[in-house]
């Protein structure tokens, strides 16, 4: 029997796991999607193609930073960092998501 | 806030677009090298890890095109690219490009002029605090109230705060051995505190204090050189000393508008104030006028006054903007109507501008219709093309209204600097704002749209088969019409335009040549005010006999006379009694209002007004002699009919009695505009002045010569007093301004609209005849004479002339009829003459405009035309 296929992110929670991601400090892409791979115990898969969209869009709402630094393994890497602003934005969607989930939650729980 | 951080993170994204391509690369491939490395770690081989990372990784295509727009702002980047084309497009037509951003320049930077002018003038906000929570006050339908209740109002504390200030004020300066009269406002000690009305330097007038002063920038700079040290410096004003604690900015706007700027503000409580209220935070004005109210009734009740009931027409208004205008009421309405027809002239003419760019556009649109049609036949959409052509038009506004609006920061300083020669202390500060910028990109917004969105429609409206079919040769016959409908439409405002030029070209000619009853060339007027309480009527007469006597002995002084008024002029103005008259002191009673002058014996002489039956006043018409006056035709015929008045008696409206001795012919007493005014004099020496005289001199040479040996006479009899003198013809000059102003700036519009619809007409047929020459030289081939191929250019001029001049005068004869408000009586704006002549001016600037497209057609060789592609 296959492995069940990944669940899908839900809409627009790409945003708020990239930004938690980068709340302990800058990564390059590719960390990126591993740390969220693996602080989900391989429970959730972003596709590579669409991380660098959404990491654009992200500069460009000023939420990030970027800036050119060194990998682990000695190559040319491209790190992200949270901006004040992206702070702010991760606190606002984090209780956003945190009270969502909640009241799914009683509403699986209780109906 | 975020979204403007946005925009300004995508804006910087466009200068660095080939970067942002190399470093995606580069990213990208770190990526998959990265996963590579780690696959081969978990023991793949070099080739197939990296094929397996790009599998991992996705469409490596969209993901790099959604990346770039994250950061892409579509319509921009292609407005880049239509207005990049459309810089090179007018590059290569250098001269209409030319034209059409210097005649768009030329009629926005008038445009946006008067714009500004009149924003300033008229609805400038005034320069206090907070002037929304501050009013002014008005009861029983006046603004001036009288200190007494102006007291017991401020007792009343209705309001945070309640001030007065009087701004009809002439005060006495006395500086070193000189007097010189100044434009005071006297204001109430708490006058700043409740206005809250900012200085440059020093402080404002504090509330307890008195004999301070607070003086304008202008004054500062002119009278007093800009001393540095000027606070705390004493000026003798009406013979005390006030210190001087403030100097207010330069930008100063009174609270009274108009750009009426004082020299200096002065604590001094005067006779009557014009009130302004400071309303507590959040106050709305119902509820201050529910305030209001009973402190009204209160003052009918302390105050009875059979002819003001302070309750009535209370009113409280803004002190700036609209409201301020209808508080002006009538005297304002002439002055917003004058600006009013500017600004709709100005426009016509950018109209016009508008017409003429359109029309080129048009014409290249039709040119270039085979290119569009590839291009749409290769699939590009319609709404492409017209936002390409639209670019070209915007770009061509965005130039002319940049270039229009350097002309008007230009005219506008020159403006600011100059002194309006009014007797009135008017000054305006004309600065940019964003007002005048939103009205700017307003206008450009217009004129794109006016010029550029009916050639794009029609000229991309062919579609593909047509164009290609007719190898772009011919234009549609729907772009002749549009085309000759624009120059029509040219035509007939350029004769509204002139229609309102020569109007005010020949009032200024009337105004300038006919005499207004008086002789101006030999006549110097000197304005003597003494310091106010100093003087009995008495001693007063004493003075002015002296002076007159003094004046009579200057050598090249033919004459001399006081006055009590002078003619043409607002600020030293007539009296302008009225009420029920009874002549020869019967029953028959006749409502009359006059101008009224007391005068000396030779003021008629010295003006050179004939006095027409009986007498002119004599020496021994004094107080204690009977009384008697002298009446002017029109006063005369009023009250006598055509009875000769003379010896007949007059009974006032307070019943005083007194002989007409004379009748004199009718002049001009107020303004050049005035008609059938009557005016009234009497002996200035039966009357009791106790403050000032004005002295009217006949010289016998150039009286700017006379005028300082008469102001030295005058002044060597009373050092306080203040003495100002002017040549008639100055004044008379003043009274002129309007005249000028109004000629200068419609006629000169009137002539550009004029030539701006002249270039149109020439564009037009030269198109038309261009478009023709293959016919033509058919024609010529076959037999036309030069007769008949001139018929073909001068038929069609004639057609669009014609039915221009006949929509022109239809719409010029009804909208001229309201301009009699500006002009003086004797130039009528429905007088046909007027037609004739601007259809005679039209008429011959289209001839010049057809001759050298019928030069064209006319030089048509058959053999050449034929082959003409």
């Amino acid at each position: 029997m296959p492995p069940d296929p990944l669940p899908e992110l839900l809409p627009g929670t790409l945003y708020l796991l990239i930004l938690r991601t980068l709340s302990h400090g800058p990564l390059h892409g590719y960390a990126i999607v591993k740390r969220i791979k693996e602080a989900s115990r391989e429970g959730l898969q972003i596709e590579d193609g669409s991380l660098y969209p959404a990491l654009n869009r992200m500069l460009v709402k000023g939420w990030l930073a970027s800036e050119w630094g060194v990998s682990e393994n000695h190559r040319k890497a491209r790190f992200y960092r949270l901006t004040p602003e992206g702070h702010k934005q991760l606190d606002k969607e984090a209780g956003e998501f945190d009270r969502l989930v909640r009241a799914i939650q009683l509403v699986m729980r209780t109906a | 806030m975020a979204l403007w951080k946005e925009i300004g993170n995508r804006l910087a994204w466009l200068f660095r677009r080939s970067r942002f391509e190399r470093e995606l690369d580069d990213e990208i491939g770190f990526h998959l090298q990265t996963r590579a490395d780690e696959l081969e770690q978990a023991g793949w081989t070099g080739a197939e890890a990296l094929r397996q990372a790009r599998r991992e990784f996705g469409p490596m295509l969209r993901s790099r095109e959604e990346t770039r727009s994250a950061w892409q702002m579509r319509w921009l980047e292609d407005l880049g690219a239509d207005l990049r084309y459309a810089a090179r497009a007018l590059r290569r037509n250098r001269a209409l490009a030319l034209a059409a951003v210097g005649s768009l320049a030329l009629g926005i930077g008038a445009n946006t002029t008067i714009f500004s002018v009149a924003r300033e003038a008229l609805f400038s906000e005034p320069s206090c605090r907070d002037p929304q929570s501050l009013v002014q006050i008005s009861m029983g339908g006046d603004s001036w109230i009288p200190m007494a209740q102006y007291r017991l109002l401020e007792d009343a504390h209705a309001f945070d705060g309640l001030a007065g200030m009087n701004i009809q004020m002439v005060v006495n300066w006395r500086d070193g051995n000189r007097s010189y009269r100044l434009a005071g406002t006297r204001v109430t000690d708490n006058f700043f505190e409740v206005t809250g009305i900012p200085v440059a330097m020093g402080r404002p007038i504090e509330r307890g204090e008195s004999n301070v002063a607070v003086i304008t920038h202008g004054f500062w700079t002119k009278h007093l050189g800009g001393d540095p040290n000027v606070v705390g410096r004493v000026l003798a004003l009406d013979g005390e000393p006030y210190t001087v604690v403030g100097v207010l900015p330069r930008d100063h706007r009174m609270l009274a508008g108009f750009g009426f700027t004082p020299d200096l503000y002065l604590t001094k409580d005067p006779i009557e104030v014009m009130l302004y209220a400071r309303l507590p935070r959040g106050m709305t004005r119902q509820a201050a006028y529910a305030r209001l109210k009973p402190v009204c009734r209160e003052l009918d009740r302390v105050y009875p006054d059979v002819n003001r009931k302070w309750e009535k027409e209370a009113r409280l208004s803004t002190v700036g903007g609209v409201e301020r205008l209808a508080e002006n009421g009538q005297g304002a309405m002439p002055v917003v109507a004058f600006f009013g027809m500017l600004v709709v002239v100005t426009a016509i003419v950018v109209l016009i501008a508008c017409a003429n760019v359109s029309s080129l556009l048009l014409a290249r649109a039709f040119t270039r219709s085979r290119e569009f049609a590839i291009r749409m036949s290769l699939g590009c959409s319609r709404g492409r093309l017209v936002r390409q052509l639209l670019a070209e038009s915007l770009l061509l506004a965005l130039l002319g209204t940049s270039a229009g609006l350097l002309l008007n920061l230009w005219l506008t300083r020159l403006l600011s600097g100059v002194h309006i020669p009014t007797p009135l202390p008017i000054e305006l500060v004309i600065q940019p704002d964003r007002m005048l910028l939103a009205y700017s990109v307003a206008l450009a917004f217009v004129v794109t749209m006016a010029t550029g969105l009916v050639p794009a429609l029609k000229g991309t409206r062919a579609g593909i088969g047509g164009a290609l079919k007719e190898g772009g040769r011919q234009a549609g016959p729907a772009g002749y019409t549009l085309r000759n409908a624009l120059v029509v439409g040219q035509l007939a405002v350029s004769i509204l335009l002139l229609s309102v030029g020569l109007l005010f070209l020949r009032n200024l000619m009337y105004a300038t040549s006919f005499n207004a009853g008086f002789d101006t060339s030999h006549t110097v007027v000197a304005t003597f005010q003494t310091v106010w309480g100093t003087y009995t009527p008495q001693r007063l007469a004493g003075l002015v006999d002296t002076a007159l006597e003094r004046l009579r002995a200057l050598p090249g002084v033919e004459a001399a006379s006081p006055a009590s008024a002078v003619p043409l002029n607002p600020f030293l103005a007539f009296n302008r009694p009225g009420g029920q008259f009874r002549p020869d002191a019967g029953s028959r009673t006749v409502p009359v209002q006059y101008n009224f002058n007391a005068v000396g014996p030779d003021y008629f002489r010295i003006l050179g007004i004939p006095v027409l039956q009986g007498r002119a006043f004599a020496d021994s018409d004094r107080i204690g002699a009977p009384q008697v006056v002298i009446l002017n035709q029109n006063l005369a015929r009023r009250l006598f009919g055509d009875t000769n008045p003379v010896g007949h008696i007059l009974r006032f409206p307070n019943n005083r009695d007194a002989r007409v001795v004379g009748i004199v012919r009718n002049c001009k007493y107020v303004t050049l505009g005035e008609e059938n005014a009557m005016a009234l004099y009497e002996p200035h020496a039966q009357q009791n002045y106790a403050a000032f005289a004005h002295f009217f001199v006949r010289t016998r040479g150039a009286p700017e010569t006379m005028a300082r040996k008469v102001e030295e006479t005058l002044a060597g009899l009373d050092a306080g007093a203040a003495v100002e003198t002017r040549s008639m013809g100055e004044i008379f000059a003043g009274a002129l301004l309007p005249s000028r102003l109004g000629a200068a700036v419609l006629g000169s519009m009137a002539l550009f609209g004029l030539l701006l619809a002249s270039i149109g007409l020439y564009g037009v047929l030269l198109y038309a005849t261009q478009q023709r020459i293959r016919e033509i030289g058919i024609r010529v081939a076959l037999g036309a004479t030069p007769r008949d191929v001139l018929a073909i250019v001068v038929g069609k001029s004639l057609r669009l002339v014609g039915a221009g001049v006949v929509i022109g005068l239809a719409v010029a004869a009804v909208a001229v009829r309201p301009l009699s408000m500006f002009l003086v009586p004797e130039v009528r704006p429905a007088d046909p003459m007027n037609f004739v002549l601007v259809a005679c001016m039209l008429a011959l600037v289209a001839t010049l405009a057809t001759l050298p497209p019928t030069a064209r057609a006319l030089r048509v060789d058959p053999a050449v035309a034929l082959r003409h592609e």
